[in-house]
């Protein structure tokens, strides 16, 4: 490793894992060296509700990773999710000033400083502020609208916003280990960046992941987020249901729901019986198939109807012609991009990570982990980019003039 | 130019939020990390002391070292000679001194050598020679003063006048206005002892000075009159004897103030009647000043029993008379 390599620490704090990694940075390339897991205690839908608890499995698993990784973490992107999490769209236009009509830095700085502002109810906080392509006189412009003629520029902004207390009680278990917090991503987005590819994504595609506690998702229009949200529902609510159904405890309705549970009911036989252990032992017995199909594809239905009614009129089949793409835990449940497909009315599929993601990386329950990093990384560059060009001397001096 | 005509409502980001956590709510791997933290930066301010601590050393090394120097610096010949003094010693003295050759380089000079040239002479307490680049050779000399001057002879050569500094040092004497070395005091009852080209310092020469400093500066008159001052009895009575002139012989104690013996000195010396001039004055007992004339004129305390040169031989008590003697 060269002496400028940064490494960083990816935290997913889960509700039913908590996972970390560990990315080599080397200001061009980002490659995994280290993976830690822990089962989740503490934590209810993403938010932390033991400190102590969520505190203990969290540093469990970045002390595993840094072991895997041989090296300390430097500082830590860390996934954001949870019911509290909100986002509403503002939009702002602005008539150029210029008397060629000649767009300007200025021209757009202020365009989107108006669109970003917007009150937030006390107690809340801005996450992410993602911005759609900028529209000169109705025309759209995906990149910047510099030096373009026109005479009126207009943007709009995906404003997420979260609880300022949820936000501060993930940061503090990461503080806790004394590592800094540098970036807080989403999770949908990290998990849609990660299974989704700019030509989809340009496209348009509605990226689903579906975790234990909560469902994330984010609806990509010509390249960029345009809504994102979550549903505190998730992967564990399948359990919970086969549990109260089937009068089952929790570990035994998991263990039903990985092996026999489909998004679409496929058994037509009322009387096919499943055995619970199926290894003869005291205590085990049978359930019919087409009750747990039942109960998981009745709430995995729910579930992607729930998404489908808070995308609202963002979604049509129309403009997500990439279709669905399902990730996280619970999208493993099979027959689940079939349900899907049918809800959205678009083609629908289980998302893959990269081919040149290691295979102990590809499942399901590491995209948001690997989407952290690298969303995380080209938004830090993003960030060094915009500070390079308004933060010099030369600028200033500009300004200063300009001011005057 | 656009500007934004309102004032914008200013949204809270989560980079906002304090990341500051007490080590009290850190786990145990958070306490560690944070101590390796303060640690590493220790190690760092201490190794960058280090590093600074190292370039100050190897520069002023170089600074001091000749062979650090460029050839050219160490063709430069001497052309200044500069002498830095609190005395009377000047530039022929000191040219004379270090007699060097006329095509002395400045760094082929050895300073320590040339220090014990100047230190050589008696006269100089002490003295540093300092090399000023290009050119210029500075000497600095603090010089001994002289408090008292002696004659000496050493075997067959003819008698030479010393003069004797507060340290007891002996030194010729060099540069100093004769008319000043005419009005110091003699001084005799001590035996030189040669050590090489000089001699040992003379004992207790610090009372003398003391003295002769009290008289010079409270009664000047009167040490005006000092011819010479004796030691014999210094180092065995703790007794300085001053002969002035007209013969009169002054006896200083060492172990009184100064001051108060020459006060009475001077009060005895202003009630004295010019017609009868003291021979013999004893300071050194304190408040009983024996006091001697030097004619048969009548004493001061009334006619005294016993042969008319005896007042010149007998002490007269002077406390009853004196009485405003200081004590």
């Amino acid at each position: 490793m060269s002496s400028k390599t940064t490494f960083i620490g990816a935290v997913e704090i889960g509700t039913a894992k908590i996972t970390a990694l560990v990315g080599a940075y080397t200001g061009r390339e980002i490659v995994i060296i280290g993976c830690g897991e822990c089962a989740s205690r503490g934590v209810i839908k993403g938010s932390v509700v033991d400190y102590r608890a969520a505190t203990e499995c969290t540093h469990n698993a970045l002390e595993m990773a840094e072991r895997d990784a041989n090296e300390r973490i430097n500082h830590v992107f860390l996934a954001q999710t949870g019911g509290h999490l909100e986002g509403f769209y503002n939009e702002a236009s602005l008539n150029v000033k210029a008397a060629d009509n000649m767009i300007e830095k200025d021209d757009i700085r202020t365009v989107c400083e108006l669109a970003k502002a917007k009150d937030l109810p006390l107690g809340r906080m801005v996450v992410h502020n993602i911005r759609r392509p900028f529209r000169v006189d109705g025309r759209l412009v995906p990149t910047s609208p510099e030096s373009l003629v026109g005479q009126k520029l207009e943007v709009g902004y995906w404003t997420v916003h979260g609880q300022e207390q949820r936000l501060a009680d993930n940061i503090h278990v990461i503080r806790g280990f004394n590592l800094e917090v540098r970036e807080l991503v989403l999770s949908s987005l990290a998990a849609g960046h990660m299974v989704t590819t700019m030509e989809e994504r340009q496209n348009g595609v509605l990226a689903i992941d579906i975790g234990a506690g909560t469902t994330d998702f984010v609806l990509y229009r010509n390249g960029v987020p345009h809504t994102t949200g979550v549903v505190a529902v998730g992967g564990g609510h399948f359990t919970n249901d086969l549990s109260i159904g089937l009068r089952l405890t929790e570990v035994q309705a998991e263990k039903l729901k990985v092996r026999f549970g489909r998004a679409v009911v496929q058994a037509r036989d009322k009387n096919e019986k499943v055995w619970l252990d199926g290894n003869y032992s005291i205590g085990d017995r049978q359930f019919s198939r087409q009750a747990i199909e039942s109960i998981t594809a009745a709430r995995a239905w729910e579930l992607l109807e729930v998404v489908k009614k808070k995308l609202g009129h963002a979604f049509s089949p129309e403009t997500c012609a990439a279709g669905v793409v399902l990730t996280g835990g619970a999208a493993k449940l099979p027959a689940l991009s079939e349900c899907a497909a049918k809800i959205f009315g678009a083609p629908a599929r289980l998302g893959e990570a990269p081919s040149w993601v290691n295979e102990n990386l590809r499942d399901p329950g590491f995209h948001t982990a690997l989407g952290i990093l690298y969303y995380g990384v080209s938004a830090q560059g993003d960030r060094a980019a915009v500070a390079r060009r308004t933060g010099g001397f030369l600028h200033s001096v500009t300004r200063l003039f300009a001011s005057t | 130019m656009s500007k934004v005509p309102f004032k914008l409502p200013e949204t809270r980001s989560w980079r906002e939020i304090p990341q500051q956590v007490r080590p009290r709510a850190m786990s145990r791997e958070g306490r560690r990390r944070l101590a390796m933290r303060g640690f590493r930066f220790a190690l760092g301010a201490f190794a960058i002391g280090l590093v600074g601590w190292g370039a100050w050393e190897i520069s002023s090394v170089l600074g001091e070292n000749p062979s650090g120097l460029p050839a050219a610096a160490k063709s430069e010949r001497v052309r200044n000679l500069i002498l830095v003094t609190d005395g009377v010693l000047d530039k022929t003295w000191l040219a004379k001194t270090l007699a060097l050759p006329g095509d002395a380089t400045l760094m082929g000079l050895d300073l320590i050598q040339l220090r014990s040239k100047v230190l050589a002479d008696a006269q100089v307490s002490s003295a540093s020679v300092i090399r000023n680049f290009p050119d210029t050779l500075t000497v600095r000399v603090s010089e001994r003063s002289p408090v008292v001057r002696m004659m000496a002879q050493s075997g067959s050569e003819s008698p030479r006048m010393f003069l004797v500094s507060r340290d007891g040092v002996c030194f010729e004497g060099t540069g100093f206005d004769p008319a000043m070395v005419a009005t110091l005091p003699w001084i005799e009852g001590v035996r030189l002892i040669r050590r090489g080209s000089s001699f040992v310092p003379i004992e207790n020469m610090s009372a003398v000075a003391d003295l002769l400093a009290s008289a010079k500066l409270e009664a000047e008159a009167l040490y005006g009159t000092w011819q010479v001052i004796s030691l014999a009895h210094l180092g065995s009575d703790g007794l300085i004897e001053v002969y002035a002139r007209g013969g009169m012989k002054v006896t200083f104690g060492t172990n009184e103030d100064y001051l108060r013996q020459i006060a009475r000195l001077d009060l005895i010396n202003a009630s004295t009647d010019a017609t009868r001039p003291l021979r013999d004055v004893n300071l050194s007992l304190g408040s009983q000043v024996p006091v001697a004339y030097g004619t048969a004129a009548p004493s001061l305390v009334g006619p005294m029993d016993g042969p008319e040169h005896a007042p010149s031989t007998q002490p007269l008590i002077a406390i009853p008379q004196f009485s405003n003697l200081p004590h």
